[in-house]
């Protein structure tokens, strides 16, 4: 339950002839976490090599992808109806993954060259859009032996400069921005330098006839035939991603997992003849993993278990490097499952550690029903929590409603039993200036076994008139919850080291601890109780006394900069508060909300219409607190685990226990495969 | 009407809370920022920044300590 699973180490020896099928049984298992091979660990031993079968596969995973980018087909999407993956590797061994790719890189093909040819059209447009209004013919702009033609750009119309030349004629566009100029070869340079002046930029005409408008008209038309094209061949691309849309990927998919077990020899050790595999499984399982490899491969395989990993850190100092990380399967019920992720957010547990999971599934919730506590929220809370639990997939999702549910059960319990009310109005008592109550909304009348459930003599207790009590009842919730951290580090330090070890790293922690509560406790006696100072002082001493032994344990052990830990410790506890101070908060503005559509109400403002709007407004209000909640007493009840709790234990930095395994989304095993 | 005593006492009170949780605030808001900067590169940091960001807050609980403590006693 509060420990990881225990973990043992398999070596598994076979024949290198046979290593295909070993593959095959190691994935089916689903218990074997591979040790990676490391270069020279064994002497004899190198690193094997892939399989044959895993060139191809990766090459046509290889275009496969590449079909999938171009298609825009999304892999991860999980299937309704999957294939048998028998099925889809008889189609790959019919190369089912060339043809694809055939018919989809040649209307690619095509396209991209329909794509090019508009491309050209189009600069040609350019070009003559920009020359369109000089009167020439296209025709005209070219094949003279002792004429230049000069086209180009200009920043200002040059006819009054270009006159000074013999023999020539020069038209200019109507925006003034293009030009024609027809002089003599002779001529040439002087033009030219004439025209550097206006920043002219040659341009060369493409080769057409007749007038340019005519022109133009042709390559649009030519352009929309080409576009229609274009069209068309997006569409074909569209039926053929919704013909072979679902094929590619389950043939992805199978592909995938074709390459993986292919490279798996890249992880292992080999000999000439022989194969050495090195991995965990755990222990309560080795027995299968035993016998379901003899059977797999008919006694033709040796598997050893070398050692069942104890949690002491000195196994693991003396093991090899590549078998000093223990991987971690974390070991909680149906439940308590669910807030793994919680902790996974923060870092998977050591091998040699408590998983604060179960922990954190008893307190994280019970820490958000007490902040927000009144059944009005906790009913939405649970349906939705609920309704999440039954048709989320999403891990994270899953993780919030599961939150959410037992979060709602638990506002509902501190609702109705301990604080007694429903959308910030108690079930029992008066009407105050400024708070009603559903009995004097209603002119209720309970009868007494209902009256009696409540606790402070039938009204229930008050977030915003209670503090005091509610402040000690969370610095109590803290210093609990505080010290439930020590005594699990503490275990945790026993189970790595020996007990000597834990008393002198956590002990002396939990000494301090007790010393500084029993020292806060005695001073608010003192200073607010008004206990006179001579009767506290025995505990007082007593505390001192053990905060000095405390910290004295401590500093042996972590040295100086423990002394600077216990004002931080004590801030700790204080934190605790924020319990009292979030349902307060929810509380004040629950009165003020109220106090706001109930007063509409009353006033009868507006008849029918005032009463609708002031409903209105009650539920919306309402629906602030309620979403307010979820996001401050979450987060709250979350960062007391994380910082106040599991900083005195939680280690962890652990490696995830991840089986070889094949998980199937878009195929399917049929009944007859291994 | 309250004695000019009580009005300083909730003045306090008030102050206690409110400088607290402008202190809190611009500790989060430098951790924040650095925070999701570093979420964006790395989203399994996602925890670790949750908790970072977090820590300045206690401040604000000190705060709401003190400003009960000065109610208590105006009561």
């Amino acid at each position: 339950m509060l420990l990881p699973e225990p973990m043992s180490r398999i070596v598994i020896v076979g024949n290198k002839q046979r290593l295909d099928e070993a593959t095959d049984a190691l994935y089916s298992l689903k218990m074997i976490h591979l040790i990676d091979h490391t270069v020279g660990s064994d002497e004899g031993f190198s690193i094997g090599a892939p399989r044959p079968y895993s060139e191809k596969a990766s090459e046509r995973l290889l275009s496969l992808k590449a079909v999938e980018k171009e298609l825009d087909i999304n892999v991860t999407k999980e299937s309704d109806e999957p294939m048998s993956s028998a099925d889809v590797r008889n189609e790959i061994s019919q190369n089912r993954v060339e043809s694809i790719g055939k018919e989809v890189f040649e209307v690619l093909d095509r396209r991209s060259g329909i794509i090019q040819k508009i491309t050209e059209e189009s600069a040609k447009r350019d070009v003559y859009a920009a020359i369109a209004s000089i009167p020439v013919d296209l025709d005209l702009y070219k094949g003279y032996r002792s004429i230049v033609v000069l086209v180009g750009s200009v920043k200002a119309d040059p006819t009054a400069a270009l006159s000074g030349l013999a023999d020539s004629e020069l038209f200019v566009s109507a925006d003034k921005k293009m030009i024609a100029l027809f002089v003599k070869t002779s001529e040439r340079e002087e033009a030219l330098r004439i025209l550097t002046d206006y920043e002219y930029t040659d341009i060369s005409v493409p080769e057409g006839t007749g007038p340019v408008g005519d022109a133009v008209a042709g390559i649009n038309s030519k352009v929309a035939a080409l576009s229609a094209e274009k069209e068309e061949a997006d569409k074909e691309l569209a039926a053929l991603k919704e013909k072979h849309g679902d094929d590619i990927i389950a043939l992805d998919e199978e592909l995938s997992f074709e390459e993986m077990k292919g490279t798996m020899p890249l992880r292992i050790a080999t000999s000439s003849h022989s194969f050495v595999i090195d991995a965990w499984v755990p222990t309560s399982k080795t027995g299968a993993v035993v016998s379901g490899m003899n059977e797999r491969m008919d006694n033709n395989i040796y598997v050893e278990v070398m050692e069942d990993r104890s949690r002491s850190l000195h196994d693991v100092e003396h093991a090899e490097p590549r078998f000093k990380e223990t991987p971690t399967k974390m070991n909680n019920g149906p439940f308590a499952r669910h807030f793994e992720h919680p902790v996974k957010l923060l870092s998977s547990p050591k091998y040699q550690e408590i998983d604060p999971t179960l922990i954190l599934s008893i307190f994280f919730p019970l820490f958000f029903g007490f902040m927000v506590g009144d059944i009005g929220y906790a009913i939405p809370f649970i349906i939705l929590g609920a309704y999440g639990l039954k048709t989320a997939k999403n891990k994270d999702f899953r993780a919030i409603a599961m939150a959410l549910f037992f979060g709602g059960i638990w506002t509902f319990i501190f609702g109705f039993f301990f604080y007694g009310e429903m959308f910030g109005m108690h079930f029992v008592g008066y009407a105050t200036d400024n708070a009603e109550t559903w009995m004097s909304l209603f002119g209720l009348h309970f009868p007494e076994w209902f009256v009696n459930i409540f606790p402070n003599h039938g009204h229930g207790i008050s977030k915003v008139e209670d503090v005091t009590f509610l402040l000690k009842v969370s610095i109590y919730i803290g210093i609990i919850h505080i010290m439930l951290g020590y005594v699990i580090g503490f275990f945790n330090a026993k189970m790595q080291h020996g007990t000597k070890e834990a008393f002198f790293e956590k002990g002396g922690w939990i000494i301090t601890f007790v010393g500084l509560v029993l020292f806060a406790w005695s001073m608010t006696e003192v200073m607010i109780s008004g206990v006179s100072f001579g009767d506290m002082l025995p505990f007082i001493l007593a505390a001192a006394a053990m905060m000095v032994a405390g910290i004295a344990i401590s500093i042996k052990k972590e040295g100086g900069q423990a002394i600077l830990e216990v004002p931080g410790l004590f801030g700790n506890i204080l934190s605790y508060a924020r319990l009292t101070a979030i349902g307060m908060s929810k509380a004040g503005m629950a009165l003020a909300f109220n106090y706001i559509s109930i007063t509409m109400i009353a006033a009868g403002l507006g008849g029918i219409a005032g009463i609708i709007v002031g409903l209105l407004l009650f539920s919306f209000l309402h629906l602030v607190i309620w979403v307010l909640a979820i996001l401050s007493a979450g987060l709250h009840s979350l960062r007391l685990q994380y910082v106040e709790m599991m900083s005195k234990f939680f280690v962890g930095g652990g490696k995830e226990y991840e089986p070889l395994e094949i998980k199937r989304k878009n195929t399917k095993i049929v009944e007859t495969e291994v | 009407m309250v004695d000019e005593g009580t009005g300083l006492l909730a003045i306090g009170a008030g102050l206690a809370v409110g400088l607290a949780g402008i202190g809190a605030g611009l500790g989060e808001k430098d951790v924040g920022a650095a925070a999701v900067g570093a979420i964006t590169e790395d989203m399994s940091l996602f925890g670790k920044c949750i908790v970072l960001i977090v820590l300045p807050e206690t401040i604000v609980i000190f705060g709401l300590v003190i400003a009960f403590m000065i109610l208590f006693t105006m009561s």
